[in-house]
């Protein structure tokens, strides 16, 4: 048994059916690369015969009808092999191999072949292999393996066609997975898993023959962790480059934040309200503006009143009462803005024509009722109009708590004998639920300006006796006269007329906002009759048509920078019970533009 | 001589819609289709052994005389290369002349061997001689004496009559005969066109 012999010596092919012989007998007989052979024998139980000489091998080529026995060409005794050199190889011959001994001959017929029948090529060499892709997952993955064919099988004439199969399995396991057999010098293998070690070896045979030659070398193949690596390193360039963009877009921002804002946050113009510098509105002083607004001690009108009259074709002044202290301001919803103007609330007691106690009195007018003209409560409520001016800006203490006293003198509910009046109607005329601004419909010839229907107010209007309304009218006179008061520029000279009825209430409770009164100026001392006179003297029993005395038509300026405005119409009957009220030609508080030119410094 | 230029038209009878075939491409259908003749004679071979003669082992016995054992072959490497491109393809085309009627009177008599050898044998045939045509037109082949192109000339009297030879060794010498065919292609192949497969 050539054991050592380079060819697996367990690969002995026997009879199909038979146990090895007994007698001397060839074990195998192979070629490697279909151009020399080999055989090995053994002596079998003959162990007398296994010195060398002791067996000799003969062969017959049997090439033509007179071929002869021949022996072994060359003789591997350490072996008990006998090789066939390409001399004496000849392909697509029938070999027959006989053993014979002193005196013996030891033939076996099965021991006939051809070479190309006995080919078992070498394996292939210079295994190797390469990645070929992982799996998403990131678990498995795919090797290509190469190799190249064995040296000794001369594949390039074309001599030798052969095919090759590849097995491959886990390491320490016992099960080789074997691929299928095809002629190519690589094969790709699937579904190998990370972090397992495999081993692979090819071995060779023939294309058209079934034996098989040895397995090659085997190499190994393990894939670690090391693949997911790369996405990693993909994230870590992506998170940079974008942190990257980002501070390069932050330092953009920083250096070129002022035209960066210009773009993105355009100034937004500020509301501009007439002969008011926006500035001390910022600053919050009250005291000065209200100086401005009040004539600045060269009084009527603010130094910078005649550019104003020049820009402008009316005066507007735009007064709003102080934030309700309890209501929440402006944004009671309750409360309109006349009615703030006007100081009259339905929560508050801030309404002017309470009981003037401190109050100077003046002769009452032919309605015989005095009047208070408070000039702490003009004042107050001058500082609460001016205030409310700010809307939203924070007030100076002091202010607030001047304004705090004007309120307390004005919260002064209504006395006694106006208790009545308060109690079946509450102190408000209701025209001041109406809103302060409304739009102008139409501009009457004469100058007035007419008003589209803003919101009609009525509320708690009763029919009440004419006494009542006597006293209504009363109060509400009053009231007016409390009202233009405080939204005059007081003339302190009181020459000529000094009333800039900004408005003058109606005289009715119930107003139409779409008819005003007129009020004509008359030169009359500031007196209550005067004031009165220029008190709406509309019917005040128009409950729905009377007019709004919002605004008073200025009709000129006097020397004194007062405006002079017309003096409403002369008050209709009292006995007039309803109707048809005439409309008010002239409404109050604007400057018509032909009186403009009239108007002088 | 490599072929460098082999795409010349085999088409020279004026054929209507003949398609060149390169040379290269005429030698890989050629080599398919003598591995596939191989192939089913081998199984044939293998079948025969298991199923009437189950006591045998592969090497088989000695004495089969085959009826183309006249017919020169190399028996060697060395012998193949020394030959000349004509002589290769002489041999080839004996071997495939020769083995024609046997293998159709195998086909008709016998029940065993349903597989239609002759035919196979036969489209090899053809293409082998289309291929040594193609070679004559190219220059290849420049011994004239060669009479590749007349197949009748091949037809040798052979000492044994294939009649004689029982089924097994129809066999068995077809079987070694395919091999022998299918590797002086390969050699001619690789001389001529070594591109792939060699």
């Amino acid at each position: 048994m050539p054991l050592n012999s380079p060819w697996n010596p367990l690969i002995i092919r026997l009879s199909s059916s038979k146990v090895s012989p007994l007698e001397p007998h060839f074990t195998d007989c192979v070629s490697r690369e279909q151009e020399t052979f080999r055989c090995w024998w053994s002596p079998g139980i003959f162990q007398n015969l296994s010195s060398p000489g002791d067996l000799r091998v003969f062969y017959l080529k049997k090439e033509s009808l007179s071929s002869e026995w021949k022996e072994c060409p060359e003789y591997i005794h350490s072996n008990r092999e006998c090789f066939f050199d390409r001399n004496h190889t000849a392909i697509w011959i029938t070999y027959c191999m006989q053993l014979r001994s002193q005196n013996t001959r030891y033939i076996n017929e099965d021991d006939c072949f051809t070479v190309e029948n006995i080919v078992r090529p070498d394996p292939p060499v210079s295994l190797n292999w390469t990645l070929l892709n992982v799996s998403p997952s990131g678990l498995s993955y795919d090797v290509v393996v190469i190799w190249t064919p064995p040296p000794s099988a001369d594949v390039r004439v074309g001599w030798m066609r052969i095919e090759y199969e590849v097995q491959y399995r886990e390491i320490n396991t016992t099960n080789w997975e074997a691929l299928e057999v095809q002629p190519y010098t690589k094969q790709t293998i699937y579904g190998l898993h990370v972090g397992k070690e495999y081993e692979v070896h090819i071995r060779c045979k023939m294309q058209g023959f079934s034996k098989y030659g040895d397995f090659s070398d085997s190499i190994f193949i393990q894939v670690t962790d090391i693949v997911t690596e790369e996405p990693l390193m993909f994230i870590l360039v992506l998170v940079l480059g974008i942190v990257g963009v980002l501070i390069l877009i932050m330092l953009i921002a920083i250096t070129q934040q002022h035209r960066l804002m210009m773009i993105l946050l355009p100034p937004v113009p500020a509301p501009k309200i007439k002969g008011i510098d926006s500035e001390l509105l910022k600053k919050g002083k009250l005291d000065d503006l209200n100086f401005f607004l009040n004539g600045g001690g060269f009084g009527g009108l603010p130094p910078y009143a005649p550019e104003f009259y020049h820009d402008e074709p009316w005066v507007e002044f735009i007064e709003v009462e102080a934030e309700d202290r309890d209501g929440g301001g402006k944004d009671d919803s309750l409360t309109s803005d006349t009615q703030m103007l006007l100081g009259l609330t339905q929560t508050g007691c801030h309404h002017i024509n309470l009981g003037c106690s401190n109050a100077l009195g003046f002769p009452n007018n032919n309605l015989g009722q005095t009047s208070c003209y408070d000039p702490a409560v003009l004042e107050a409520n001058s500082l609460m109009l001016m205030g409310s001016l700010l809307p939203g800006q924070p007030e100076e203490e002091e202010e607030e708590e001047k304004e705090a006293a004007s309120f307390n003198d004005i919260k002064r509910c209504p006395t006694s004998a106006e208790s009545d009046e308060n109690k079946h109607n509450p102190v408000q005329p209701t025209w001041i639920n109406t809103d302060f601004y409304a739009q102008v419909s139409n501009v009457m010839p004469s100058g007035g300006v007419v008003l589209s229907p803003g919101q009609h107010v009525r509320t708690q209007e009763s029919s009440s006796t004419t006494e009542e309304e006597t006293r209504k009218k009363e109060n509400i006179i009053e009231t007016e006269e409390k009202k233009q008061t405080k939204l005059l520029v007081v003339n302190p000279e009181g020459n000529g007329y000094t009333v800039e009825n900004i408005r003058s209430p109606p005289p009715s409770t119930s107003v139409s906002p779409t008819e005003y009164q007129t009020v004509e100026p008359s030169p009359m001392s500031r007196s209550h009759g005067n004031q009165s006179a220029n008190i709406v003297p509309d019917p005040p029993r128009c409950q729905i048509f009377t007019p709004v005395a919002d605004y008073t038509v200025v009709q000129e300026l006097d020397s004194h920078r007062s405006l002079i405005l017309q003096p409403p119409p002369p008050p209709p009957p009292p006995q007039q019970s309803l109707p048809s009220c005439v409309p008010l030609k002239v409404p109050i508080g604007y400057i018509t533009p032909d009186l403009l030119g009239s108007l002088s410094p | 001589m490599l072929c460098s230029v082999c795409t010349a038209p085999v088409c020279t009878n004026a054929q209507v819609g003949c398609h060149a075939v390169s040379l290269n491409n005429l030698f890989d259908r050629i080599i398919q289709h003598s591995a596939k003749m191989h192939r089913v004679s081998n199984d044939l071979h293998q079948q025969f052994e298991l199923h009437v003669l189950p006591s045998r082992n592969q090497v088989g016995r000695g004495g089969h005389i085959c009826h183309t054992s006249t017919i020169m072959t190399p028996n060697g490497k060395e012998n193949a290369q020394r030959m000349a491109r004509e002589g290769l393809t002489q041999v080839i085309l004996q071997l495939l002349m020769a083995w024609t009627d046997p293998l159709m009177n195998l086909h008709h008599s016998s029940t065993n061997v349903s597989v239609d050898m002759s035919s196979m044998v036969g489209e090899l045939r053809r293409g082998v001689q289309r291929l040594a045509e193609k070679m004559h037109t190219l220059g290849l082949l420049t011994d004239p004496d060669s009479s590749v192109v007349s197949p009748e000339a091949l037809m040798t009297s052979h000492p044994v009559p294939w009649r004689l030879m029982n089924l097994y060794d129809i066999l068995y010498c077809f079987r070694r005969d395919s091999n022998k065919v299918h590797n002086y292609l390969r050699i001619l192949k690789c001389r001529i066109v070594p591109e792939h497969g060699c």
